[in-house]
């Protein structure tokens, strides 16, 4: 974003890294290479589509003091959530415990992990009988028992939420523990994607540690040690400078979401952002308190929001590491929607971390008017089905999220169909949804004027209809934004909401955005995800990109004159020129 | 097509962004010919002709007597990169008409508010979805619309459509409804071209191969009159050889397939290189050195390496346009346009000559990815640039000369690379110019070594059981340092690197992959029926390369089998080897091995799927035979130029060499630098060069000092 490298403005003083440029060149790409390399092996030896097509999970290295050194970069949402359980973990089982060959598995959200689904997998790393740190990797798995399929449920606490694992050992010396794999796919829906899954997150650390090893043969521990360190200390460094050039203060905002599930009541979520002194911090005081829902954020999940917003306003350069870390802080009391504490469920926490991280933006703006967008979508949309599966025989479980439009921005529009903020899964191909489990997808297309209107327009939202010909299914929607829309700014109009609908060609019923449901065989839910706020008044939009929205049907006719201040001299004329083309 | 070395001449021309290059190798001598002429961006067939007619005139040779015509071309990708694809309409599945747009529905990069997503091909107004619909075992749930495919069709032909693409779910299964809906659009546009996504690529997922489709769509209308002009032309000039065109996998296809799947031509220019890298090892007729390479072409801003096997460069089944470089990992996806279909393998860096050195704000020294350009260039062009980049910390090390580079075309001022350096590297750092210089240096070929380590080690293969072979101007300046990081001991330095890609044209086979789509548990598939099936791909093969007048004794197949744990998305590729053990356990067991040996754990239990067939027919061509150098003893004191100081860790008095006088069998011990027009080699200490009679200079690294 503030693009140092780009121009390379003379930096006032140079504090150096206390090593050789070239070697700390060259282990600061191997380390990146190493999580990357681990990336790629969970994505090709795993089995659930929510890995290995949609790429929800990230890998990390951690150093013998237990700080995230290097991270790949799938799901921000997995930064600091993954810097915050591995050290807690690794400290609770025993550093001393482990030895070559262990793996242990977590995923209390309490201890500072995520929510259930996602299991972090961490080894230790040993070379020549010397520990040079650890691997860990983190990945969302579609069913950890509970309520509903995909463990997606209108919970009130986490016990409902699925199986909790503490730091438990899953792998002694090389050897998976059949006691621990055996009690864990017991309680899970999709035993054989599970099992799967589950061994991919192992490859994916005995990878990272080969590689590892090939990097320990010609650097000795003490060098490695030695510059994680100065790698810590160098983004550190570089974190607090482009920090320091950004405006200092503090500056307030305030937003909701819709509801917890189980009253209509919205939850009020402050922010008060302060940057200064190289540190940007996030005050919470003032939001709403932990409610009995899924819907509430621990502050490790608070703080991912902060860490994305840090990571858009610092070069792209800057690694995500404990160095990076160290500058971004989440202040406020324990117990509220944002700090939940145990046995708060949190299965749809992501929901309110997503609102978060817009709502920091949003408390910005005055400080960065130039580069604050609007609102995007600010949501996960969680989507979980299951039941038995006739053609296989066996009981299916799956999960998706849907992607909707992006906040028009200070100088265009906002995309359109993608994931925002936190979160950025693939979507499912439907061939392969289809090949895989009962599910027909009859419609997966942009929404017409669901784009906030603005000088700048709001990305469109996308609809997505799910049909399941073969058997009746538990479905899920563990969502919100059906009250609260995607705000616009400036001048410019809220997106439009999100729309949870049953039966779109029948009964045409709206759905709450947080539902359990069964549906019958034959039955359709319709999913609309809500598009991006607009930037800027409406009516002073350049007219030849009014025309192009009309010709694309992103904006109907009567919008164009609702918002847009189209005439009719001039819709007369635009609808002749298409015509006239055609 | 596969005639043996005759009376013939063999033609190579390469378009490249400036220069077109054209190599004419007589069959019967083995020699060379060179011509260089600019590229005509506006129109490419122009700087085609007049190449081929100068090198004609220039050599003496009768069009008639040309034999084989191999062309390489970037038009391609030019045309998706400059957004100058045709006008394309696309008919879908109804309900789906926005894949192109959604995409994968993700943020490629994901920490920049102002970043977008590549404009989709097919604006949304030329998308129309239609009823009908397959089952993902092919059959038919809802029936084919013949009335909307109509109007859709006579829809988009009213908005301008060039060419339209029909791609509907599950047409890799059960490819019917396209196939009807292309018969029943050709009726109304007899001359449009209709290009349907199971012909193109008939694989699974939808977004890749209705964007691989569309692809192809936008460059039908553009490339295949390019190449319909070309012929016209060898045709007008007596040239009756037929005109052949370098694929995106490293294989050659006649004109006639080019025009119909011009998406194959996508990395024509890239794949020429990496062929032509090979064919200089090949050309060393040496069992050592001929069979494993690591190709390295270092240009002016970027890196490439590749990974050639016995003449087979490794492939990836998938890559993109449009984006900055070859996808390597899931980070990144989604920054160009996909493409499913077998590519040479490619790491791209942002390394090369013209790349800045500069300390961030934490205080590290990087190189790269920024690139000074041509313009104003490094430093030391003296042409306002001020940044330090590679060439200047070649220059100021003492390895490049100032009055030969480019063949004392271009004068390069050591003086402004060193001031350059001492502002933005030496003096932060608190170092000295040729240590900083150095740094540099090593910094570059570090990542070198990893781009040639993603293509190797990654893939779990020893890259110390290879030989590298640079190209490009900077190549055989920075090849015997990284080789020696990779602990590779021998560097080939071709006769010309900057013409590896012109003369890689020649070098290599027809191929056609067919891919025959299974998607059923391993087990369930008979033995027999298997293998009537490779039976049936081989005549496929044949049928496909008989087209092309290629018969008999020069095919050869390549099969393999995608086989993957049932619930697995990323297959693993099985060879399968009909005159050998072709049944069905051969095949999962040799699977588990290889799910071993990649991943650390494979199960003995759980039941396989086979999802595809793949097998490539390989119509062989036999390589040219080039001219052999004049044999002089070991001593080249007769290519001696002078002695200069260099700085290798400290300073050297080093000689250097005429590239053009040395004779096969002269021996140099390094250090030593070998100069020569269009690059200059650097022989460090504990390192010796061969002249090979191919032109090559073999060079054998010792120790690491």
């Amino acid at each position: 974003m503030i693009p140092d490298t780009q121009t390379r403005e003379p930096v006032a003083s140079f504090e150096l890294p206390d090593m050789d440029p070239v070697t700390f060149e060259v282990l600061r790409n191997a380390l990146i290479n190493v999580t990357e390399e681990m990336a790629l092996t969970i994505r090709r030896a795993a089995y659930s589509t929510n890995i290995k097509t949609r790429a929800d999970f990230s890998c990390a290295f951690f150093d013998n003091q237990l700080r995230c050194v290097a991270q790949s970069f799938a799901q921000p949402a997995h930064l600091v959530s993954m810097a915050t359980i591995a050290p807690t973990a690794i400290r609770e089982f025993g550093i001393d415990r482990l030895r070559a060959g262990d793996a242990i598995l977590v995923n209390d959200p309490h201890r500072g992990a995520s929510h259930l689904n996602d299991i972090a997998c961490i080894a230790p790393v040993f070379v020549r009988d010397a520990r040079v740190g650890f691997v860990a990797n983190m990945a969302h798995h579609v069913d950890v028992g509970g309520s509903s399929p995909a463990s997606l449920g209108i919970s009130r606490e986490l016990f409902q939420e699925g199986l909790i694992l503490p730091p438990t050992c899953i792998a002694r010396e090389g050897r998976i523990d059949e006691n621990v794999l055996g009690l864990l796919l017991a309680n899970v829906r999709a035993r054989r994607e599970t099992n799967g899954d589950l061994r991919a997150q192992l490859s994916a650390n005995f990878v990272g540690a080969q590689r590892l090893g090939d990097l320990a043969s010609r650097y000795s521990p003490s060098e490695i040690a030695h510059f994680c360190d100065e790698l810590i200390a160098y983004t550190e460094r570089w974190t607090a400078h482009d920090l320091s050039r950004l405006p200092s203060g503090s500056w307030e905002a305030e937003a909701f979401r819709d509801d917890d599930g189980f009253t209509d009541e919205p939850i009020r979520l402050k922010a008060k952002v302060t940057i200064g002194d190289g540190r940007i911090s996030l005050d919470v005081s003032g939001s709403s308190p932990q409610r009995e829902s899924p819907i509430n954020c621990t502050r490790t999940m608070t703080t991912c929001a902060l860490a994305f917003v840090a990571k858009c306003l610092t070069s792209p350069g800057i690694s995500v590491n404990a160095g990076f870390l160290s500058r971004i802080s989440v202040t406020g009391p324990d117990g509220l929607i944002c700090t939940a504490q145990r046995p708060a469920g949190v299965v749809g926490g992501w929901e309110t971390g997503q609102k978060l991280a817009e709502l920091i933006l949003l408390a910005l703006q005055p400080a960065l008017p130039e580069i604050i967008p609007a609102s995007g979508k600010a949501l996960i949309v969680n989507l979980g089905f299951g039941g038995q599966d006739p053609v296989r025989g066996e009981y299916y479980c799956y999960m998706e999220t849907i992607a909707g439009g992006g906040g028009a921005r200070t100088t265009k529009d906002g995309a359109t169909a993608v994931q925002t903020n936190l979160h950025n899964t693939e979507n499912a191909p439907i061939e392969e949804v289809e090949l895989n489990y009962p599910i027909r997808i009859a419609r997966y297309e942009l929404i017409e004027d669901s784009g906030g209107p603005g000088r700048f327009r709001g990305g469109l939202g996308v609809r997505r209809d799910f049909v399941f010909p073969d058997a009746p299914c538990t479905f899920t929607a563990l969502s919100d934004g059906r009250k609260f829309a995607p705000w616009g700014l400036s001048g410019g109009l809220p997106g439009a909401c999100a729309r949870f609908v049953l039966d779109p060609q029948g009964e045409n019923r709206d759905l709450p955005s947080k539902i359990t449901m069964e549906v019958p065989r034959g039955g359709c839910v319709s999913i609309r995800t809500p598009g991006g706020g607009g930037m800027g008044d409406p009516r002073k939009r350049e007219r030849s990109a009014l025309e192009g929205d009309l010709l694309n049907g992103y904006v109907s006719p009567e919008a164009a004159r609702e918002f847009y201040g189209l005439s009719e001299k001039e819709a007369r004329e635009f609808f002749g020129r298409v015509r006239g083309k055609g | 097509m596969t005639e043996s070395n005759g009376n013939g001449y063999r033609v190579g021309i390469d378009i490249g962004g400036t220069f077109t290059d054209v190599v004419l190798v007589n069959e019967q001598t083995g020699s060379v010919g060179v011509v260089k002429v600019p590229t005509v961006p506006a129109d490419p067939s122009e700087g085609f002709l007049h190449g081929l007619n100068d090198a004609l005139r220039d050599f003496g040779v009768d069009p008639k007597h040309i034999s084989f015509l191999v062309h390489g071309t970037t038009i391609a990708t030019n045309t998706i990169i400059q957004g100058h694809g045709a006008k394309a309409g696309l008919i879908t599945s109804e309900g789906f008409s926005d894949i192109l747009e959604i995409a994968y529905q993700t943020r490629p990069v994901l920490y920049d508010i102002f970043y977008d997503k590549p404009k989709p091909l097919v604006p949304r107004h030329m998308c129309v979805g239609v009823p009908e619909r397959m089952s993902p075992t092919g059959e038919v749930i809802v029936p084919l619309d013949a009335a909307a495919v109509e109007s859709a069709a006579r829809r988009l032909l009213a908005s301008g459509a060039a060419a339209i693409v029909v791609a509907f779910l599950h047409s890799y299964r059960n490819p019917a409804h396209e196939r009807a809906a292309a018969e029943m659009i050709a009726r109304i546009a007899p001359d449009l071209p209709v290009v349907t996504s199971a012909e193109v690529c008939p694989e699974y997922r939808e977004y890749p191969r209705t964007s691989t489709a569309a692809v192809n769509a936008v460059l039908l209308p553009k490339v295949a009159p390019y190449i319909s002009r070309l012929e016209e032309r060898l045709q007008e000039r007596a040239v009756s050889t037929p005109l052949h065109l370098m694929t995106s996998s490293g294989g050659i296809a006649t004109s006639q397939i080019a025009k119909r799947f011009p998406v194959h031509l996508v990395e024509s220019g890239p794949a020429a290189g990496v062929i032509g890298a090979s064919f200089v090892a090949e050309d060393l007729h040496d069992e050592r050195l001929s069979r494993r390479i690591l190709a390295l072409d270092i240009g002016g801003t970027t890196a490439k390496a590749s990974l050639i096997d016995d003449g087979m460069p490794a492939l990836a089944d998938e890559f993109e346009v449009g984006a900055a470089a070859v996808a390597t990992s899931t980070a990144g996806r989604g920054q160009g346009y996909p493409i499913k279909m077998p590519v040479i393998n490619l790491v791209e860096i942002g390394a090369g000559g013209g790349s800045i050195a500069y300390i961030d704000p934490g205080g590290a020294l990087a190189v790269g990815p920024e690139s000074a350009g041509a313009d104003p260039g490094p430093a030391c062009y003296g042409k306002g640039g001020t940044h330090p980049t590679i060439t200047d910390a070649n220059l100021a090390l003492g390895l490049l000369n100032p009055e030969y580079f480019l063949g004392g075309t271009f004068r390069l001022h050591a003086g402004l690379a060193r001031e350059a350096i001492e502002r933005e590297v030496a003096g932060p750092l608190r170092t000295g110019v040729e240590e900083a210089a150095q740094m540099i240096i090593d910094i570059a070929n570090a990542k070198m070594v990893a781009a040639l380590q993603l293509v190797s080690v990654r893939r779990g293969i020893d890259p110390r059981e290879y030989a590298l072979v640079p190209s490009g101007g900077a190549g055989p300046l920075h090849a015997m340092a990284i080789a020696r990081q990779l602990g590779v001991s021998t560097v080939v330095i071709p006769p010309t690197p900057g013409l590896n890609s012109a003369l890689g044209l020649l070098a290599t086979d027809v191929k056609h992959e067919i891919v025959h789509p299974l998607f059923r548990p391993t087990l369930d598939i008979d033995r027999n029926v298997f293998v009537d099936l490779l039976k049936e791909m081989e005549r496929k093969g044949r049928q496909l390369l008989g087209t092309e007048k290629v018969e008999g004794e020069g095919i050869a197949f390549l099969h393999e089998a995608e086989v993957c744990y049932a619930g697995q998305n990323y297959p693993l590729r099985v060879a399968v080897d009909p005159a050998g053990d072709a049944s069905i356990e051969t095949l999962s067991t040799r699977f588990r091995e290889l799910h071993r040996s990649r991943y650390g754990f494979a199960s003995e239990t759980e039941p396989t799927m086979l999802l595809n067939l793949r097998t490539t027919a390989i119509g062989r061509v036999e390589r040219p035979r080039l001219n052999r150098l004049e044999a002089g003893g070991v001593d080249p004191a007769d290519a001696r130029k002078q002695v200069r100081r260099v700085f290798f860790g400290g300073d050297v008095e080093c000689p250097a060499y005429d590239r053009e006088r040395l004779k096969a069998g002269n021996e140099i011990i390094g250090p030593a630098i070998i100069e020569q027009m269009d690059t200059t080699t650097v022989l460090p200490p504990e390192a010796s060069a061969r002249v090979h009679e191919s032109g090559s200079l073999i060079v054998t690294l010792g120790a690491v000092q």
